[in-house]
């Protein structure tokens, strides 16, 4: 018989000087035609989410090519990052790597330039235990007084990183600047435990879905999502998190289903697609890095016969 | 094929004497508890009534039994969970000779079919009969051929008679492709979750539940299914909440579980049958002290 959790005595809570609430928006890393990061065109992207209505910005997530980034390309791209929020939405650096050491790295790296958060998750590829992600996690959130937010990504089979609500309380107990999860299990009972503990325990606590997966999370307790399809249509994002918050729950579905299908032309190779789709709302974003990858000609004009189909080319903005 | 909504489905366990034999006598009297008790329609035996465990013959029996108990007071949805198809196709056209108001099916487990196969069982079973056919995803997902959004929108192509998907697998990505796409091939085409997790399954389009807990709280169980029902997912959370608890109390010792926790409301169905062990006495003795701390089950019922 599992363990029932009540809600124990806990640190004293360390609140956010913020809410995070909405769909967020995780901009992509623009590469030039060599492969190297474009900058300015980061800068571009970063602002132009700022601009459609991003209520928060953080970078670099797996969408961002984050695992093919080197530690020097996410110090500077986080340092454009929060230069050109600049505290116009607050901003959040993914320090999650393949090293702890990295994590810490660039965890004091972003307090340093004065980021607002950072989303981390144990080293994975390794089948970490319980113990383990425990550890971790409170070892980096020690090493910070940033708001510490947590990636929970289970696989299917087993292997990821997760967070079961037993480990989510250890973690609310032992760090008082852990206030929120990106939560990528996208599944009711998974998602239920974590808010029923965390959100009984600590008030206020952000669940932020990832990938726009937020209808079926946000009656019990999710505050918004880290987006996959806002460099392509961030008003759809913008009307999707509106219904939700006027339990308008029929244009809820009409917004979810169709950022669903979105999802399933991005989803090959992702980000490959997304880059490719973003040419044809012209915001070109240049090519991925190896091993995944670049859009062909083909996929490109595929991908926006698609966009006209779901008549995204008609609402949605063009240009930067 | 006439339009059937089931709405709040009940899943009755299976009660079983000391010999591990089917009591009839018992169940005969969780037949009329869940009639009396707010179902809509019952499903039968699917896991909570530990289908697996029985064997073809005792299957039928039991239908045989339900309906005559039943008498046409309530529709009865006929779980075929044979791996053979052939099996199946037999036990589904016996359910439709009894009179069954539909057959929910899944796919074969233990075998590793490909996704073809996997469409090929469910059209030959769906398609024996005239019947409404609800498909359902694996009791383990892990197990066998896992059941993708792809499989499902194959089969609603390529037969009439799927009325829609009972979603165990609590996986949003799925219930939303299923959902949307499917209404796309079939407008009437419903999900129905196959738990009590409801709000997120009502929420992004679902419109019933086959609810394992019933049988034990079927006042919270149907509060909660009515709000769904009324889109109201925002206020259903509290029930959700208390819900989840009493399922993630239950979950880790499962048919035992169950049957501790009927017992423990005065509804005796006896141990699960082998090879699944019953609760020994300190986890017992635990689960009354979890249930006891549940005030949300005070008022449901207790006893016959």
């Amino acid at each position: 018989m599992s363990t029932v959790m009540t809600a124990p005595p806990r640190a004293a809570d360390k609140k956010p000087p913020f809410v995070l609430r909405g769909v967020m928006q995780a901009p992509v890393t623009p590469l030039n035609d060599d492969f190297s990061v474009d900058y300015d065109r980061f800068a571009k992207m970063v602002d132009f989410h700022v601009r459609n209505g991003a209520p928060a910005i953080a970078w670099p997530h797996h969408k961002a090519e984050s695992p093919n980034l080197t530690m020097e390309e996410r110090k500077l791209g986080a340092e454009v990052m929060v230069k050109t929020v600049a505290r116009r939405v607050p901003v959040s650096v993914f320090v999650g790597s393949l090293s702890e050491e990295d994590s810490l790295d660039l965890a004091r790296h972003a307090q340093k330039i004065g980021a607002d958060m950072i989303l981390t998750i144990s080293p994975y590829c390794r089948r970490p235990t319980q113990e383990e992600i425990f550890r971790s996690i409170t070892r980096i959130g020690s090493h910070t007084d940033l708001p510490v937010l947590t990636y929970n990504s289970p696989w299917r089979n087993g292997e990821g990183v997760e967070f079961t609500s037993t480990l989510v309380q250890r973690l609310i107990e032992r760090l008082p600047n852990y206030t929120g999860m990106k939560d990528a299990s996208f599944h009711s009972e998974k998602f239920m435990e974590i808010s029923r503990v965390a959100l009984n325990m600590r008030p206020g606590f952000s669940i932020v879905m990832g990938l726009e997966h937020l209808l079926a999370s946000y009656p019990l307790g999710a505050c918004g999502s880290f987006s996959s399809c806002g460099a392509i249509a961030p008003n759809l994002c913008n009307r999707f998190f509106a219904a939700l918050v006027a339990n308008d729950w029929e244009t809820a579905r009409t917004c979810q289903y169709k950022i669903t299908k979105l999802y399933r032309l991005f989803k090959d190779q992702y980000p490959s697609s997304l880059k490719g789709a973003m040419i044809s709302m012209g915001r070109d974003a240049g090519p991925i890095r190896s091993p995944l990858p670049t859009a062909s000609k083909e996929r490109v004009d595929f991908l926006c016969q698609q966009l006209e189909e779901l008549g995204v080319m008609d609402t949605e903005p063009h240009g930067w | 094929m006439k339009k059937f909504n089931p709405g709040f489905v009940h899943t009755p366990v299976t009660p079983f004497k000391a010999d591990q034999s089917i009591d009839f006598d018992t169940y005969s009297r969780v037949l009329d508890f869940h009639i009396n008790n707010g179902a809509d329609a019952l499903a039968l035996p699917m896991p909570q009534g530990e289908d697996i465990s029985m064997t073809e013959v005792e299957q039928r029996k039991l239908l045989d039994f339900a309906m005559k108990q039943v008498k046409g007071r309530l529709p009865v949805i006929a779980h075929i969970g044979d791996p053979g198809t052939d099996i199946a196709v037999a036990r589904a056209r016996y359910a439709e000779s009894l009179g069954a108001a539909a057959i929910a099916a899944h796919p074969p487990y233990f075998w590793h079919p490909k996704p073809s196969m996997v469409a090929e069982h469910l059209i030959r079973v769906g398609g024996a009969t005239g019947l409404p056919l609800y498909i359902c995803t694996p009791v383990v997902e892990d197990a066998g051929t896992h059941l993708t959004a792809e499989i499902v929108l194959d089969v609603l192509k390529r037969l009439d008679n799927v009325a829609g998907l009972v979603d165990s697998s609590m996986r949003f990505v799925f219930m939303v492709e299923v959902l949307s796409l499917g209404r796309e091939i079939k407008p009437g085409f419903q999900l129905l979750s196959g738990t009590d997790y409801m709000v997120s399954n009502g929420v992004v389009g679902g419109n019933g539940v086959f609810s394992p807990l019933a049988s034990v709280a079927p006042k919270l169980a149907r509060q909660l299914y009515e709000l769904c029902a009324k889109q109201q997912f925002t206020q259903a959370r509290k029930l959700q909440e208390q819900m989840a608890l009493l399922h993630h109390t239950l979950k880790t010792a499962g048919y035992a579980g169950l049957k501790g926790a009927l017992r423990l409301m005065g509804r005796e169905c006896g141990e699960p049958r082998l090879p699944r062990s019953s609760l020994g006495a300190a986890e017992t003795a635990r689960l009354a002290e979890q249930i006891a701390a549940m005030p949300f089950l005070q008022g449901e019922p207790r006893g016959w």
